[in-house]
């Protein structure tokens, strides 16, 4: 019965639908949000029983025929293992807190229910990528994220903003989508089956005939990891998810949280692939590399609360991405875990900052942690959960990556704890802008947030502080002592460092770019993401719309010119011979016997 | 049995024609809606009728006509021609319900629909050459005066540039025909690969060449797709869904039929030029889109490198990639039949489809939400979203042609993506922002917010949402169609090796 929880999701959208087109009218679009909900929940009770079932089982796996036609033979199949399953509950009880949120937060949006149509669509297709069990269907439903992100960033589609960054959102996702869908169709006809472990099979198989040659494994590799780059937001297609940010919160707390990890169990799903492709190893620990220590850097410099949150995601991926190539995929599904619920925490925090004040600009806040307690336990709870200082999640995180790192690879756990760093500064600094300091206009009046919003930040508050114990649950971690005294120094050294260097730099709302000049360039370099988007637009845009304005110069003036050229030859030509025509019946007549007389010799000459 | 299809389109159009009276349009509109409604609903049992199994000719229908010129009035379907007879028959409905504002002459107008509706089946029927050819020019002349007499403003250009290139077209595959007979020396139609083998090299590239010439006019592959945006732009909405749902199919039907069906053997030696082709021909559809400003103009363009696939599919000639063609001529037609009726709304409450001039009708009160919502789903099914039809398709046609061709199957790839880039700057541009009608190049009349379109009634939007859905059922339930065509388009791709056991007396 396991194939009903995407179901859940896509029913919920179907649900809704009535109340989002407007055929319902009448006590307004709530019943559609109350159905999602409840078919919400159902997918998690339903997902936390199987957890039981396969908990004491084993892993299953299931399929189902959808299409067979000569030798191509596709199937839906679910791969039931602890650990797809423990980022299926992740998903939907994710989800869940966010429509319940959403409830709250979108409380007088008028198309409520559009909302949660495309949010019912977005978790049938999380739900299924993190269960399926072939990379055909795991693309299927990688492209149906991509088209719900569009849409729930687009859902405010009349703000000019938003229509650029549901645009972007959509075109960056879908040029890592077309690459992945390159090397699906190419491993498509090598391989045959799509089932992953069908793949792995044939991957060892190529790899020890030598199959396969170099220059095919290799694009092969970098078409793979092209998808999940873009779904995780890692340089250099991270732009949409700083733009994506315009979208309404409770989607951006599902996105930066669960899509993000989708994205990347997709990656270590492939990963057994990438063998024939050195390259490919090497190019995602560049971008990981890159991601990890450019997204935090970023992330410091950025006034809008929201988008210093979604360049971290962007970093902490980038750390995911480490740990996958480097063959630690056990410590990766940690991180995303721990992250995925610390993140969505911190989105829920801002969230609710956004929904009392109506604001967004760090140097508008201020004084807020008096005012919203709840807010404020729930900003420190998943801070403290986010980096490597308090004995929370990513804690545990940190200490494996950099003890498993630091013999072979030193350079990568220095990023760890770099990353680290930076973050605790970030998180500092965000913290001091908006729940320090003297109440600032807009949040002078600012109460606590009602009880739809509360409940879910509240809960996820206690669910992130008991992460320790529920990792060695599922996941038996080691506990504090095993991890060797120089490495938790090591991580407690940088978080603590970053923490003091947040709380020490200077803050000035009025003045919140620096006033010394090379300090002042850098700020401005990383405020704008190194100028990212201004690269993309003078270089692979402009070569997109040149190409198109001289295809359609061509079509123009030399198709269509030689076209019209023809016809206003004849045109001309006839003009001049009607001045030509004798008019006597049997010069026609002899004409015409001579064409037909050399037509049939001609025939003959061709028959020979 | 089949004949009734074609009967019942020219019986329609003939009780049209002689109706007595003066009926008024709604009662002509009556008579040709059950008119063909009756003729889905007998395509529709001729699907029932049909053996999915069996690869040959199925409920064949002969009669002698004139055997001294080799016409025989011979029919007969098959899993290629099965599931576009049911096209034909669902979008003349759809184009005929979506008739609704005919000024003039609207008998002549329901007439012609019918006409070109039975010629169109008896092209996908016929098992003659001759009969084949009488049929694709016959849904021509049809064709032109619904453009000519029906169409914008510059219908006269457009039409007769149709004209001319549809009539080239048809001389050039008369010509291939008519070469065919003269050069094995009989005089017998019927369509088989084996009257091909007894022909040299040489002539059976020369006949190749000008039937591809001929059907890549119809397609239209690049550099004869000149016609087609002109056409469009002019034609009014259910002509524009004719033309581009069913009439561009008999161009890919030809290609299949008779290109690979009859030269199997030069249409191998031919397949990996003809792949490159088929690249250029996606990618040029595709860039040539990016630039158009007007809606109409940006579809037709996505037609040509939509269309371009097939050629690809074709060229690979795999039964994989043959079938990916017969799900890309369903779902292209229902695709851009689908798009082609949004646009006739936006084009119908707004009076333009200039997207500098549109913004924001997906505006909830005084926009066209529920017409921007189909418009979104009919985008993205036709940039290749899974879960719609465009995307099984374009899968099927990958899958089967990268083996054989990998640069063309990923440059045409490239094109699938640049799909995505036009179509969502149309719907970027004219659906999303703040609701107005006034170029932007005027700040204070564009600050205007007065714009109040009418609303679209739900009848309106029937026909479109009735494609939409199937567009959905496509794409996610695939294994129907699949199981209709894959023995014959299986047995297609075995042609080359039939020809080539032949040709070596190895089947002898």
């Amino acid at each position: 019965m396991v194939w009903l929880i995407p179901l859940y999701g896509f029913s919920g959208m179907v649900l809704s639908l009535p109340w989002a087109a407007g055929w319902i009218k009448r006590n307004g679009p709530r019943p559609a949000a109350y159905l999602n909900l409840l078919v919400t929940l159902v997918a998690v009770a339903h997902s936390s029983l199987i957890l039981q079932q396969v908990w004491q089982i084993g892993p299953q796996h299931l399929d189902f025929a959808w299409f067979r036609a000569a030798d191509l033979n596709l199937r839906i199949g679910f791969d039931l293992s602890l650990t797809n399953l423990a980022a299926l509950e992740l998903v939907t009880g994710i989800s869940l807190l966010g429509q319940v949120y959403a409830l709250g937060y979108l409380d007088k949006e008028w198309s409520l229910a559009r909302f949660y149509a495309l949010v019912g669509f977005f978790e049938g297709a999380l739900a299924g990528v993190v269960l399926s069990s072939s990379l055909f269907m795991s693309y299927f439903l990688l492209e149906m994220l991509t088209l719900s992100t569009y849409l729930l960033v687009g859902f405010w589609y009349a703000q000019p903003l938003v229509v650029t960054a549901a645009r972007d959102a959509f075109l960056t996702k879908r040029v890592g989508d077309v690459l992945l869908l390159m090397g699906m169709v190419a491993l498509s006809a090598w391989a045959g089956s799509m089932e992953f472990q069908d793949l792995y099979v044939w991957a060892a198989e190529a790899d020890a005939s030598g199959a396969l040659s170099p220059l095919a494994g290799t694009l092969l590799g970098l078409g793979l990891i092209a998808g999940p780059m873009g779904k995780c937001a890692q340089f250099p297609m991270h732009l949409w998810l700083d733009e994506a940010m315009e979208g309404p919160n409770p989607a951006s707390i599902l996105r930066n949280s669960v899509v993000v990890t989708a994205g990347a169990l997709v990656l270590m799903k492939v990963m057994p692939l990438l063998r024939f492709s050195p390259l490919a190893t090497t190019v995602l620990l560049v971008v990981g590399t890159i991601s990890a220590l450019a997204g935090a850097l970023v992330a410091i410099a950025q006034v809008d609360i929201k988008r210093a949150f979604s360049y971290s995601t962007t970093s902490y991926l980038g750390l995911v991405f480490i740990a996958i190539a480097l063959q630690q995929p056990a410590i990766a599904l940690l991180l995303l875990f721990a992250h995925g619920l610390a993140k969505a925490l911190v989105f829920m925090s801002v969230g609710s900052i956004i929904a009392t004040t109506n604001c967004q600009d760090l140097t508008e806040l201020g004084g807020l942690g008096s005012r919203m307690p709840a807010t404020t336990t729930a900003y420190l709870v998943g801070g403290a959960g986010l980096v490597g200082l308090l004995p929370l999640g990513c804690f545990w995180c940190f200490g494996l990556l950099v003890e498993s790192f630091a013999p072979q690879q030193p350079f990568f756990a220095a990023v760890c704890l770099l990353t680290n760093g930076l973050t605790a500064f970030n998180l500092t600094r965000v913290y001091r802008h908006v729940f320090l300091g003297p109440p600032m206009p807009k949040t002078k009046r600012a109460p606590e947030v009602n009880w739809l919003m509360a409940l879910p930040m509240v809960s996820l508050t206690v669910l992130v502080a008991l992460i320790p114990a529920l990792m060695a649950r599922f996941n038996p971690v080691p506990s504090i002592g095993s991890i060797p005294w120089t490495v938790t120094a090591a991580v407690l050294a940088s978080g603590l460092a970053g923490v003091a260097g947040g709380a020490l730099a200077p803050l000035n709302k009025f003045w919140s770019r620096s006033m010394i000049q090379p300090l002042r360039v850098l700020q401005d370099l990383l405020a704008s993401d190194f100028y990212t988007d201004r690269i993309y637009k003078a270089t692979i845009v402009a070569a997109v719309a040149g190409l198109a304005r001289l295809t359609n110069w061509v079509d123009q003036a030399l198709v269509n010119g030689l076209v019209n050229g023809i016809g206003r030859l004849s045109l001309a030509s006839a003009e001049g011979l009607k001045l030509g025509v004798s008019g006597q019946v049997q010069t026609y007549v002899l004409t015409v016997i001579v064409a037909i007389v050399l037509l049939l010799i001609s025939l003959q000459w061709l028959q020979v | 049995m089949l004949s009734l299809l074609l009967l019942i389109p020219f019986g329609g159009a003939l009780l049209l024609a002689l109706w007595p009276g003066n009926p008024t349009k709604g009662r002509m509109r009556t008579v040709t809606l059950v008119v063909l409604g009756l003729q889905l609903a007998w395509s529709l049992v001729v699907l029932a009728r049909f053996d999915p199994g069996n690869s040959a000719m199925q409920l064949q229908e002969s009669l002698r006509w004139v055997d001294s010129l080799g016409l025989q009035y011979k029919l007969g379907v098959d899993g290629l021609s099965l599931p576009l007879v049911l096209i034909n028959g669902s979008l003349t409905l759809v184009s005929a319900i979506c008739t609704r504002d005919i000024d003039k002459r609207p008998r002549v107008y329901f007439a012609l629909l019918m006409v070109i509706s039975g010629a169109v089946n008896g092209a996908f029927l016929a098992q003659n050459l001759l009969l084949f050819f009488l049929f694709y020019e016959l849904e021509l002349i049809p064709l032109w005066c619904l453009i000519a007499v029906w169409g914008g403003a510059n219908r006269d250009y457009a039409a007769t540039k149709f004209l001319i290139f549809t009539a080239v077209s048809g001389f050039l595959i008369l010509g291939a025909f008519l070469g065919l007979a003269l050069l094995t020396g009989t005089a017998d139609f019927s369509l088989t690969p084996i009257t091909s083998e007894r022909l040299s090299m040489g002539a059976q590239l020369l006949l190749l060449g000008a039937l591809l010439v001929g059907f890549g006019i119809k397609v239209p592959l690049f550099p004869f797709h000149n016609w087609l945006p002109d056409a469009h732009t002019q034609a009014s909405t259910p002509v524009s869904v004719l033309l581009a749902g069913v009439l561009l199919k008999l161009g890919t039907y030809g290609l299949l039929r008779f290109c690979l069906g009859m030269f199997p053997e030069a249409w191998a030696q031919l397949a990996p030029g003809l792949a490159i082709w088929a690249a250029i021909s996606v990618l040029f559809g595709s860039l040539a889109a990016i630039a158009q400003k007007d809606m109409k103009r940006m579809v037709a363009y996505s037609s040509v490198g939509h269309m371009g696939y097939i050629l690809l599919a074709a060229a690979a000639a795999t039964p994989v990639a043959i079938l990916g063609a017969v799900f890309q001529m369903v779902s292209h037609g229902l695709i851009s039949a689908l798009l082609f009726l949004l646009v006739g709304i936006v084009y119908r409450k707004t009076g333009t489809r200039d997207l500098t001039v549109l913004h924001g009708l997906l505006n909830p009160e005084r926009g066209l939400p529920f017409t921007g919502s189909l418009m979104i789903l009919g985008v993205m099914a036709s940039a290749g979203m899974p879960g719609m039809a465009g995307f099984i398709s374009e899968f099927m046609v990958f899958r089967g042609s990268i083996s054989a061709y990998p640069l063309a199957t990923l440059l045409s790839m490239v094109g699938s993506g640049l799909t995505a880039v036009y179509f969502l700057l149309l719907v970027n541009r004219a659906f999303f922002g703040r609701l107005a009608v006034t170029p932007i190049t005027d700040p204070v009349v564009h600050g205007r917010l007065d714009v109040n379109l009418a609303a679209v009634a739900p009848r309106e939007t029937i026909p479109a949402m009735a494609l939409a859905v199937g567009v959905v059922a496509i794409g996610l339930l695939p294994a129907g169609l699949g199981r209709l065509s894959e023995a014959s388009t299986t047995a297609m791709t075995q042609l080359p090796a039939l020809a080539a056991a032949l040709k070596s007396g190895g089947l002898g």
